[in-house]
């Protein structure tokens, strides 16, 4: 009697219970939070970062492509490639397997030192990295059709400032991964004054690679430029003697360039040249065009200025358009323009 | 006086070569909206294609915008497609308009944005397909263009726009490729994923739910919407036959958030690639129908085993 009754517990147990966690969706999920992302190898860790601990793709049982870390310290193989076997030449054989190859796109290059790298694919974003201390990155986006793709790449450095985006188009050829080296991020670039007075310097300062050579671009009638190189953590820093500079609004930009190669220029940034010092902050959010106040510039925002598109708007609507968009009290081509040129997926 | 007269010759040939290389330098930076076809000779009662190119003359493009006039009595438009367009969203998606003045002319419009810009020599915008109605001589144009600078600004770029001439006949014009086939389209829209929103100024403040994603070789052809607060057993009986039509951005039906939600994009050709939102605040498990009736059925059979066990060794004593 006392076995019959164990058995229906047993039953309840072991075949019951399993099957209603699985039917209610529960996950049961062990996160050992480490020091993942500090570059070295801890316990526990197939790899941090770039460091790869030496490994490769051919280490992984792959014959080429490129090896690179999940950002949860796991190699990511997803660019691994596995040769397909020879046809044989008749006579039966068999054996080998015929691996379709990846279809995929790469990118590698230089952003900043530990920055977080953002790849779109097609405006949406598709893979992030993290560039190793010498600002080297590799990412790639897997998993994708034949066909025109439009791949943006972005940066965020370490006070949070994002770069602007680096435009691909990729024709994207059945079975083949495209690889796209050499891609060099835009520094960053913040001023510490909003206003500053004619006279007084103003710092200009950013985020590049270490030790790379900064062109500083101040717009007037004519255009002044400056030089200063980067710290090892690929900070820079340069004061502009506002002294030649007349009163009104300027803007300033700088860009990169080490070992012969040189990055776009980056985004350009407004600051005044009045009469009083005004100090400003390292803006973080983008400018323009975060409809929704989330720092962010993507879908939810077009969706919302498509809603406001050829309708009068409505009067909470009209001071964020005033703000975020052309101000012009409509929701027109300009002002998705103006959104697409802040974009950040 | 001769020299008076020397000096203004000059004068004029001088304004005479400027204007000539304002103009040159205006058409070679200009960013040039063209057609592109494989023919400009259509059979009567049957199809040809043309292709809208932009063609951004080292100018970074992020915006587009404009019409194509036809004529509506030679062709009639059967069809749109812009599976691998350079057009990430579409403001609208091109579509056929009805003139609004002459009747004889019809218009597709088109508006759309490529954040971070295009830049290059043949960026496609999107094709259509159209049947030649009758003999005759027709030109396709395009007006009301604007491409605008990815300058922060919507800045207008300089234009150059080429209008399309074609000959429809009743000859075959032996064109090789001319007919028209529907893309060839295994693979399903590109993986996406769907973004839940709230903003007061639109909707009246209620939970959207936005989405996008392209198809390389068809096209989308739309999205489908599923909400539940159904898991996986209610979720497969609903996924047989309520999915909804749906557009971006979608009202959610549960402004709880605490349904799963699936939206289903399908191309041209039907194939069709489902992403799923995982409900924000789910049910907790006895608050699902499909756990109860589990429950019941485990206890029944639990009971049902129990019960011929017990008779079997109530048999076996006796």
């Amino acid at each position: 009697m006392k076995i019959t009754h164990l058995t229906f517990i047993y039953f309840i147990t072991f075949i019951f219970i399993p099957f209603l966690v699985y039917a209610s969706g529960v996950n049961l999920q062990v996160t050992i939070n480490g020091t993942c992302g500090n570059g070295t190898i801890d316990s526990g860790e197939e790899c941090d970062g770039s460091n790869l601990n030496g490994k490769s793709c051919s280490t992984q049982g792959f014959s080429g492509g490129t090896l690179s870390c999940n950002s949860n310290c796991t190699f990511n193989t997803s660019s691994c490639t596995t040769a397909a076997p020879v046809p044989a030449g008749g006579g039966g054989g068999g054996g080998g397997f015929y691996v379709a190859p990846a279809i995929g796109v790469t990118f590698s290059g230089r952003a900043y030192p530990k920055s977080t790298i953002t790849v779109l694919k097609d405006a949406q974003i598709a893979a992030t990295t993290i560039a190793d201390a010498n600002a080297n990155f590799s990412v790639s986006v897997t998993g994708i059709s034949s066909g025109n793709y439009i791949f943006s790449v972005y940066s965020e450095d370490s006070k949070g400032i994002r770069s602007s985006l680096l435009t691909f188009p990729v024709s994207v050829t059945s079975g083949a991964t495209t690889n796209i080296g050499g891609v060099f991020i835009a520094p960053t670039i913040a001023v510490d004054k909003s206003e500053v007075k004619r006279g007084d310097n103003i710092a200009i300062f950013g985020q590049s690679v270490p030790s790379g050579e900064i062109t500083i671009a101040v717009s007037s009638e004519e255009e002044f430029f400056g030089k200063t190189a980067a710290d090892p953590n690929g900070a820079y820093l340069y004061n502009f003697d506002t002294t030649q500079l007349d009163m009104g609004q300027h803007f300033t930009k700088s860009k990169a360039a080490k070992e012969g190669a040189i990055s776009s220029f980056s985004k350009a940034i407004s600051f005044l040249v009045g009469t009083k010092n005004v100090s400003a902050q390292p803006a973080k959010c983008p400018a323009k065009a975060d409809l929704n106040n989330d720092c962010r510039v993507n879908l939810v925002d077009f969706s919302i200025a498509a809603y406001w598109h050829k309708r009068a708007l409505s009067t909470e609507f009209k001071p964020k358009e005033i703000e975020r968009l052309n101000g012009d009290g409509k929701v027109d081509l300009i002002d998705f323009s103006i959104m697409a040129f802040y974009w950040t997926g | 006086m001769e020299q008076e007269t020397r000096r203004r010759r000059q004068g004029v040939k001088t304004l005479l070569v400027s204007c000539c290389l304002l103009l040159v330098a205006t058409s070679v930076f200009a960013t040039v909206i063209s057609f592109d076809s494989k023919t400009t000779q259509a059979q009567v009662d049957k199809n040809f294609e043309v292709t809208l190119f932009v063609n951004t003359e080292q100018e970074n493009i992020n915006a587009f915008e404009g019409k194509i006039i036809f004529p509506n009595d030679l062709l009639d438009l059967k069809e749109i497609r812009d599976g691998n367009t350079i057009v990430n969203f579409w403001v609208e998606r091109p579509h056929k308009e009805q003139g609004t003045g002459d009747k004889k002319q019809g218009e597709i419009a088109f508006s759309g944005i490529t954040p971070g810009g295009y830049e290059g020599e043949k960026g496609l915008l999107f094709s259509a397909v159209f049947r030649a109605l009758r003999e005759g001589d027709g030109v396709l144009e395009v007006k009301d263009v604007k491409a605008l600078l990815n300058d922060g600004k919507g800045t207008p770029a300089r234009l150059s726009l080429s209008p399309f001439k074609f000959i429809v006949s009743k000859e075959d014009p032996l064109v090789p490729g001319l007919l028209i086939p529907a893309p060839e389209d295994i693979e399903p829209p590109e993986s996406f994923k769907p973004e839940i929103a709230r903003d007061s100024t639109i909707f009246d403040g209620k939970w959207f739910l936005v989405f996008a994603t392209q198809d390389k070789a068809s096209g989308v052809d739309h999205y489908e919407i599923l909400e539940t607060r159904s898991g996986i057993v209610g979720t497969w009986i609903k996924r047989q036959g309520t999915w909804m039509k749906a557009e971006s951005p979608y009202v959610l039906q549960d402004q709880n958030l605490r349904s799963w939600i699936y939206v289903k994009a399908l191309d041209k050709t039907g194939n069709e690639r489902i992403a799923v939102v995982k409900p924000r605040y789910p049910l907790k498990w006895y608050e699902r129908w499909e756990i109860w009736i589990i429950i019941v059925l485990g206890l029944v059979i639990a009971y049902a085993v129990y019960k011929a066990t017990r008779s079997k060794r109530q048999g076996a004593r006796k």
